[in-house]
């Protein structure tokens, strides 16, 4: 018994001798700059202190006032073309605020940390804004930011770590939004590194944006919260769109034409500012603007576009270009391809794949490849959107590794041999013509067609359902819905890459164009405040929602509108190009070379405009 | 009692003593990691330990409150500011022209406003216990003492005491129950206090504090890539005579390598 005492005894002094050991040897193994920086404790219920840009976090900004913002020319063009009664649109009145305008809005906000149950690792920073029900994700595992062609969000997704005595967070990924919400636009090239400082029940948080589309330097921002000591309790933010003016045709978008918003002239006599001071620019945050901000004469160059300007997008390409195709899955059983110039989407489920489109043809192996790791059954469908070879070219190679097992064994194998060998392709009549017509590989060529608006068929327990865009970018566009999944795949109708492909040549039309980017708004339905709910897959581009499309839907009717003005007022073709009717979006879908121009696009416009 | 219970006591007694020695044993360690740390000399001064280097030169950037900041409003204009019914009749009565004939253009220049103004900041080291700051809006010279304030005159910047805060616990870092408390953090914040300041404008409109206001503010520098830093500081404005409420603003700056644009001005009452 005593000796086993003297043993209990001895090991009580090792344990206490290691565990004296335990913090120097620890120090001795990694330095203290080695180590993560401590945590800080940001949980508990914040609210946000107006005392500085309260008028605009309160009852909002003035039109016109966007002095100490970095903006470059396409950011101002765009806010002076702003009409606030955008907002009156449906598809407009649930929008959320994009995360750093968000942080700033007036209400209150609440913290909160989720750790692992069994280690206690720190996985994720929780923070829901009271405004727009904004909640966000800040997560700390040290998980890599998606790729480019993710979907973006109003909150972005967001990575941090702790730093001194703050938490660093790095933002990509965010819908487009507002700098400001007078018409300042914050583009979904947007990201943002932010830090959160906490001197006791003070938090203080700074935000700098880097917009490659909008700013020419950083943007920084800094806002104040205060600690409560109690549960806010009113923390939803409910919000449903209806018809807010009756009767308003659905290519209306309330905007001003280029020099026409008559509320810069109010702004300017009511502050005594001048134009170069109050519509923003770097120099207008720096020191030296002090001695050029009063109103001296009316300076109308800024309202319109320089001339002679030629800006192109300086949006990230979010096609990987790295010869492999990427898989993204979209919801339930399908999922998108991407890396063969363009996105391809596969149905998989107990029956053979459906595929729609199948590529420019380049990585068609690799595709074939990519989709029997979803499937281990032959292709039995592929759908085309348009004949365009972005779509098609893959037709045929796709076409061969598949097969149709519907039509095998059927009366059609009475009048045609190969019946079911190889998938059974789908489109609009007029791809099949196009297609002809091209005298492309015969396999490629859609066999199965349809004429006017709708074509539907039930696969892997969806209803999948065409629907035809008549004269869009050409003749024989198709909308495809997957109706259980709710997954829109729209072909080049829509994408987050370029101006819209009108191709005049076969039969596209920007008034078609306008009534399709209407159509595939009339089917998507929102998960919350105008974000998520209906998947919407570009022909190029990243995974959108409705909110991608309603904004680019916006920019086709604007320049529409514009140069509808230009040629009522008797401009030629290279008056309205030299007008630059477009010269707010050029930095994010212009290109001056192939394949698609902003002046190919203007031309597009132009040629099929009615002015009536 | 038999044998059985005799050693039962004895080992309760001996863990009563092995927990007994453990507390002051770990209340020992941090001045053993305080002497490995090389504070056996006792603390640095506070420019040898500086969490943070502000020293340089910094530029504002007004990306906030612009209308206000870039040029002087309009008399009554003090949307956001939380002014109690006499810091609006001050403020309703503002008369730069008096101010100019009472030798006091520099109100707007005093520590309760320069910060917001926009210039640039030139901040060094007056000697190991002292941050200078310089403005060249108004050139102003702030003097940021650690432990006892440089000035006890009642000018327009007051007397600043300064303090770096390390948001340690309450308790703190390297303090007697550390072991089981938090690691010290790294980096950290400039801490400065002003008091005994001549009364001032929050902004140059004639928005007032008081000679009794208590002016907390908070100096971080945040790293942004590319060489580049912010200086953000976050500033409390407590004034029963005007203020309903402190007053919270957080200014932010950008590092600039050299002293470009350093443009020492005058105070300017309108």
């Amino acid at each position: 018994m005593q000796r086993a005492m003297t043993n209990w005894i001895r090991g009580s002094a090792i344990a206490f001798v290691l565990l004296m050991s335990a913090r120097p040897i620890g120090q001795s193994t990694s330095t203290a700059q080695d180590r993560p920086a401590p945590a800080v404790d940001l949980s508990g219920y914040w609210t946000s202190v107006l005392h500085e840009d309260a008028m605009e976090r309160g009852a909002g900004p003035e039109i016109a006032d966007f002095g100490g913002f970095p903006i470059n020319e396409a950011a101002r063009l765009f806010g002076l073309s702003y009409d606030p009664s955008r907002l009156t649109l449906r598809h407009h009145q649930c929008d959320g605020y994009v995360e750093p305008y968000q942080i700033r809005a007036i209400g209150n906000a609440r913290a909160w940390e989720e750790r692992d149950s069994h280690t206690h690792r720190l996985i994720a920073i929780h923070w829901f804004n009271q405004t727009f029900e904004g909640k966000r994700t800040i997560w700390m595992d040290g998980r890599p930011h998606p790729p480019a062609y993710a979907p973006h969000t109003w909150m972005g997704f967001s990575t941090g770590r702790f730093v001194g005595n703050a938490l660093r967070v790095e933002t990509s990924h965010l819908k487009q939004g507002w700098l400001r919400r007078n018409g300042l636009p914050e583009s979904d090239q947007a990201t943002t590194i932010e830090f959160f400082v906490r001197h006791g029940d003070r938090l203080t948080h700074t935000v700098v944006i880097n917009d490659p589309v909008y700013l020419t330097e950083p943007l920084v921002k800094t806002t104040d919260f205060y600690r409560q000591p109690i549960d806010h309790e009113n923390w939803l933010f409910p919000c449903d769109d209806g018809e807010q003016i009756l009767d308003r045709a659905p290519d209306d978008v309330p905007n001003y034409l280029f020099g026409q918003n008559t509320f810069v002239k109010e702004y300017q006599a009511k502050h005594k500012l001048s134009a170069a001071a109050h519509l923003g620019g770097a120099v207008t945050m720096y020191p030296e603007i002090t001695t050029g901000v009063s109103a001296t004469s009316a300076d109308t160059a800024l309202l319109r576009p320089a001339p002679g300007v030629r800006a192109t997008s300086q949006a990230v390409d979010p096609e990987p270009h790295d010869g492999q195709i990427h898989v993204w899955p979209l919801r339930g059983n399908l999922h998108m391809l991407t890396g063969d110039e363009g996105n391809i989407v596969v149905q998989v489920g107990d029956e053979g794949p459906v595929v729609i489109d199948s590529g420019r043809g380049r990585l068609s192996p690799q595709i074939v490849q990519a989709i029997r790791r979803l499937s281990d059954k032959p292709i039995q469908f592929i759908v085309n959107t348009s004949f365009h070879p972005d779509r098609t070219g893959g037709n045929a190679a796709l076409q061969s590794s598949g097969s149709d097992p519907s039509v095998r064994g059927s009366f059609f194998s009475l009048q045609f041999r190969d019946a079911g060998v190889g998938a059974t392709i789908l489109a609009h009549q007029n791809v099949q013509n196009r297609l002809t017509a091209l005298k492309v590989d015969p396999r490629g060529i859609p066999s199965d067609t349809y004429l006017e608006e709708r074509r539907r068929t039930f696969h892997n327990d969806d209803s999948i359902e065409l629907f035809w865009l008549k004269n869009a970018v050409t003749d024989g566009d198709s909308l495809v819905h997957f109706r259980r999944a709710d997954v829109l795949v729209t072909g080049n109708v829509f994408t987050t890459t370029q101006y819209p492909f009108i191709d005049v040549a076969n039969g596209g039309t920007i008034d078609g164009e306008i009534r399709a980017l209407n159509d595939i708004l009339s089917r998507t339905v929102y998960a919350h405040e105008g974000e998520g709910g209906t998947v919407v897959v570009p022909a190029h581009g990243y995974v959108s929602d409705e909110h991608e499309v309603v904004e680019y839907r916006d920019m086709v009717v604007i320049v529409r509108d514009r140069v509808r003005a230009l040629m009522r007022s008797g401009a030629t073709l290279e008056q309205i190009k030299a007008a630059r009717p477009t010269a707010d979006y050029d930095t994010r879908y212009g290109a001056t070379s192939a394949p698609w121009t902003t002046d190919q696009f203007v031309e597009a416009v132009y040629r099929t405009l009615n002015t009536r | 009692m038999g044998t059985l219970d005799r050693i039962r006591g004895m080992r309760h007694r001996l863990r009563l003593l092995l927990v007994a020695g453990s507390v002051i044993a770990i209340a020992l360690v941090p001045r053993s990691l305080q002497a490995q740390r090389g504070f056996a000399g006792g603390p640095p001064s506070p420019r040898a330990g500086a969490p943070i280097d502000l020293t340089g030169y910094w530029v504002s950037l007004v990306t906030e409150d612009w209308r206000f900041r870039v040029a002087t409003p309009a008399k009554g204009d003090y949307t956001s500011v939380p002014l109690n019914p006499a810091g609006r009749k001050v403020a309703d009565a503002w008369d730069p022209v008096k101010d100019e004939a009472a030798g006091e253009a520099c109100r707007g220049y005093g520590v309760g406003g320069v910060m917001r103004l926009p210039g640039r900041l030139r901040i060094g080291w007056q000697d190991d216990r002292t941050i200078k700051i310089e403005t060249d809006a108004g050139t102003q010279t702030r003097l940021l003492a650690f432990g006892q304030s440089g000035s006890n005159a009642s000018d327009w910047q007051g007397a600043s005491i300064a303090s770096w805060d390390r948001s340690d616990s309450v308790m703190g870092a390297g303090g007697p129950l550390a072991f089981f408390g938090p690691a010290a953090a790294r980096g950290g914040s400039l801490k400065v206090v002003t008091t005994k300041m001549k009364a001032g404008y929050l902004r140059k409109n004639g928005v007032p504090y008081s000679g009794d206001a208590v002016i907390t503010e908070y100096f971080d520098r945040f790293d942004i890539g590319n060489g580049d830093a912010l200086l953000v500081v976050a500033t409390e404005v407590v004034d029963p005579t005007y203020l309903a409420q402190p007053f919270w603003t957080s200014s932010h700056f950008k590092k600039q390598n050299d002293a470009a644009g350093w443009k020492p001005t005058t105070c300017s009452a309108r």
